[in-house]
């Protein structure tokens, strides 16, 4: 079987095994405590509906009432802070739902607002993170000669070293300020960062939801928005150094797969019909590889970049170059 | 400035911008909404605590039991169909947070399983948007040839547009699903799958949350979690097409520019026997192996240079024999240069014996060269020497 297809399949069974390996933890950790919070809180409620005497109905309503009002508990949530703060979980996927959208209009904005918004995002946080990848390497090499060490390249394990030193630098200095600001224990301002740089953004825990923070503490407001762009920088730079080259394995398994099919083909072509046809071919070949928008199917190239390569087209250019300078000369 | 550097900045304004004018938008669109909201759940609390005769504390205590109470009322969150669907909310990064975990084992336990989950989740559903690409362009090549076109070719346009009425309908399909089975509107269904496959995930919208149905209906369960994973699949296919290249251009550029560099800087040292051939530094510095991506770093660039040099050391090679009777002196430094290179190579996995074609390329590592050797046969072996001993 093709690798790129093995790759796939085992990529989706090693997925499935994770998703049940980690249902069955979940389950065995929280199930317990659920049960018995549960048993607590309902106990609790009907207390209070026997202490109040409160009737079915008014106790749904007064359900409904106390859920609709949550958000708005934390404060005015659409005021143009809280609007930058929706905002912000929306492009970022974070979206911890402590606000969101209530009218259909709203949702609808929303709608498109990711649709061009997220793939912005992504982008930018990748091209930052490069920049920075870059930036460290330069440090490290520059720290390597100052130190007189002997071997003066970055390495790659120095690089996800530092990265992942400054991951968990991050983490922390968040945890530390959040809880600080927030009132929550170290462990849970932790937990709030992670789950807020990693963009799963559960929405337990939510940043600036006491009682107006949104409206008054602006500095604080300002320090919230900015760690969580550059924490998930950060984080950004360090999935660029360690993961990204995964992401487009199989688009380069497939190149490969299409030039190899291309040059036994040109190879063949060249013993069977002889060098002069065959170099008319590798030249109409070479032309139709300019157009960046089509994939010709007939060369099995399954290129789909938009930005053709350029090493090849120069390398084709240069060996026609090539060939040509010497002809001239030569004969 | 270098292009990257143009090209981060302009990308930290836009997105800048562009939450500034959505905040805007946003803050137009829900703020009157909101304060006419908060007024009347007001007016409603007031009522029921005049009716029950509640002071504020009292009201404050009920609050608290209700909104803890939330996760409940949906039913039981964590045995094993709630645990896997939280399981998959943390891996697919989407984090509806109708259930977190609430003991501090379950937190750290959630930040580990996410440390390892999450990249395996992305790079699982990109192998197989690839793959999904592949096999959509195959068959469109296939209906393109049924249907007797001119161009038989699958371009880029037919692929987004093929991809871009995919994920409209897998959000449409969910859509009419979820309004049927959860009683919500098209559009509510709609917004609840968009941000799903989105992965933003906001949690005002969750599925598997009426009637118990995590415990009761296993087929809508199955039906849910397929969903939300197929869609996912669906989605990452289309970014895999449209997005993935421009999360690399950086990084492309910086390669391209330190081969650039590479290449200047090791063309050099070799000036001394490149007084022969006027070939311009473009030709000579042609980076060989397409997989020039192996060229990372200055030695993986002097290798290519050398490959390169095979070219001629094959053909040097060929015609060494027929000049060994003639004017050996004439050739004393390429002559060593070569030795030394056929023995380096000896080792080398694409080293084929002299014997057998007289060519040191294999066809497989310099692919597009081969065709260089085919044309350059023909030229007289002495003139090639000069033309190597540029580079």
């Amino acid at each position: 079987m093709k690798k790129q297809n093995v790759r796939t399949l085992s990529l989706i069974l090693c997925m499935f095994s994770y998703l049940l390996v980690g249902a069955a933890v979940f389950d065995t950790l929280e199930s317990e405590s659920e049960n018995s919070r549960r048993r607590v809180l309902e106990q609790k409620r009907n207390e209070m509906k026997k202490k109040y005497r409160f009737s079915e109905d008014d106790y749904r309503e007064i359900e409904r009432v106390v859920l609709q009002a949550e958000p708005h508990r934390a404060g005015r949530q659409w005021k143009f802070a809280g609007s930058f703060y929706f905002a912000i979980t929306v492009i970022t996927t974070i979206g911890y739902g402590h606000a969101a959208p209530g009218t259909d209009a709203g949702k609808v904005f929303c709608m498109f607002y990711a649709v061009l918004g997220i793939p912005l995002t992504l982008v930018m946080f990748q091209s930052l993170g490069e920049r920075m990848n870059t930036f460290v390497r330069y440090l490290l090499h520059k720290m390597k000669q100052c130190l007189g060490c002997r071997c003066t390249e970055v390495s790659m394990e120095n690089m996800v070293l530092v990265g992942f030193l400054s991951c968990i630098g991050t983490l922390c200095v968040g945890a530390a300020a959040f809880s600080h600001f927030e009132g929550w224990s170290f462990f849970h301002a932790y937990y709030y960062c992670f789950i807020t740089l990693t963009t799963i953004g559960f929405g337990d825990f939510v940043a600036l939801q006491k009682k107006e923070d949104l409206q008054e503490k602006t500095p604080y407001v300002a320090f919230s928005f900015m760690y969580i762009l550059v924490g998930l920088t950060v984080i950004g730079a360090f999935l660029n150094l360690v993961v990204l080259r995964f992401l487009t394995m199989n688009t380069e398994d497939e190149r490969r797969d299409a030039q190899e099919r291309a040059s036994l083909k040109r190879d063949r072509g060249e013993q069977s019909r002889g060098s002069h046809r065959e170099r008319n071919r590798s030249n109409a070949v070479h032309s139709r590889s300019h157009s960046t928008l089509l994939l010709p199917m007939e060369e099995g190239t399954s290129r789909t970049n938009l930005i053709a390569s350029p090493a090849e087209d120069q390398l084709r250019q240069r060996i026609e170059m090539g060939k040509r300078w010497l002809k001239k000369k030569y004969i | 400035m270098k292009r990257q550097n143009a090209r981060t900045l302009a990308l930290i304004i836009s997105i800048l911008t562009y939450l500034v004018v959505g905040a805007a938008v946003f803050e137009t669109l829900e703020s009157k909404q909101e304060k006419s909201h908060k007024r009347k759940l007001d007016a409603r609390k007031y009522e029921l605590m005049r009716k029950y005769n509640l002071t504020k504390e009292n009201f404050e205590e009920l609050e608290h039991v209700v909104l803890q109470l939330k996760p409940h009322k949906a039913g039981i969150q964590w045995k094993f169909s709630g645990s896997f669907y939280f399981a998959i909310t943390v891996i697919t990064t989407i984090g509806y947070g109708h259930a977190a975990p609430s003991t501090d084992s379950g937190k750290v336990f959630c930040m580990f399983y996410a440390l390892l989950g999450i990249p395996l989740t992305l790079v699982m559903f990109q192998s197989l948007g690839e793959r999904i690409n592949t096999f959509v362009r195959y068959l469109l090549h296939q209906a393109k040839k049924c249907l007797g076109m001119r161009h038989a070719e699958v371009s880029m346009a037919n692929m987004v547009t093929v991809g871009f009425f995919s994920c409209m309908s897998t959000l449409c399909v969910g859509a009419m699903a979820f309004s049927h089975c959860e009683g919500w509107s098209f559009l509510h269904a709609f917004y609840y799958c968009f941000i799903t496959l989105t992965t933003i995930g906001f949690g005002d919208y969750v599925a598997l949350q009426r009637d118990d149905a995590l415990q009761n209906d296993p087929r809508y369960v199955a039906f849910c979690f397929v969903y939300i994973l197929t869609g996912l699949t669906v989605v990452g296919a289309f970014l895999n097409l449209v997005v993935l290249r421009f999360l690399t251009m950086n990084t492309e550029d910086e390669r391209r520019d330190a081969k650039q560099r590479a290449l200047t800087s090791v063309g050099k040292p070799r000036g001394e026997v490149a007084h022969l051939l006027p070939i311009s530094a473009s030709t000579s510095s042609t980076p060989v192996a397409d997989d020039s991506t192996k060229a990372k770093d200055l030695k993986g660039v002097y290798t290519e240079v050398l490959h390169f040099q095979t070219i001629c050391s094959c053909l040097w090679y060929r015609s060494k024999e027929k000049l060994r009777g003639s004017i050996p002196t004439m050739i004393p430094q390429e002559l060593t240069f070569s030795d030394a290179y056929m023995q380096q190579n000896s080792n080398c996995p694409h080293y084929v014996e002299p014997g057998s074609t007289g060519c040191v390329c294999s066809p497989h590592q310099c692919s597009s060269i081969s065709s260089i050797t085919s044309g350059l046969h023909i030229l007289s072996p002495f003139r090639v020497f000069k033309r190597r001993s540029s580079v």
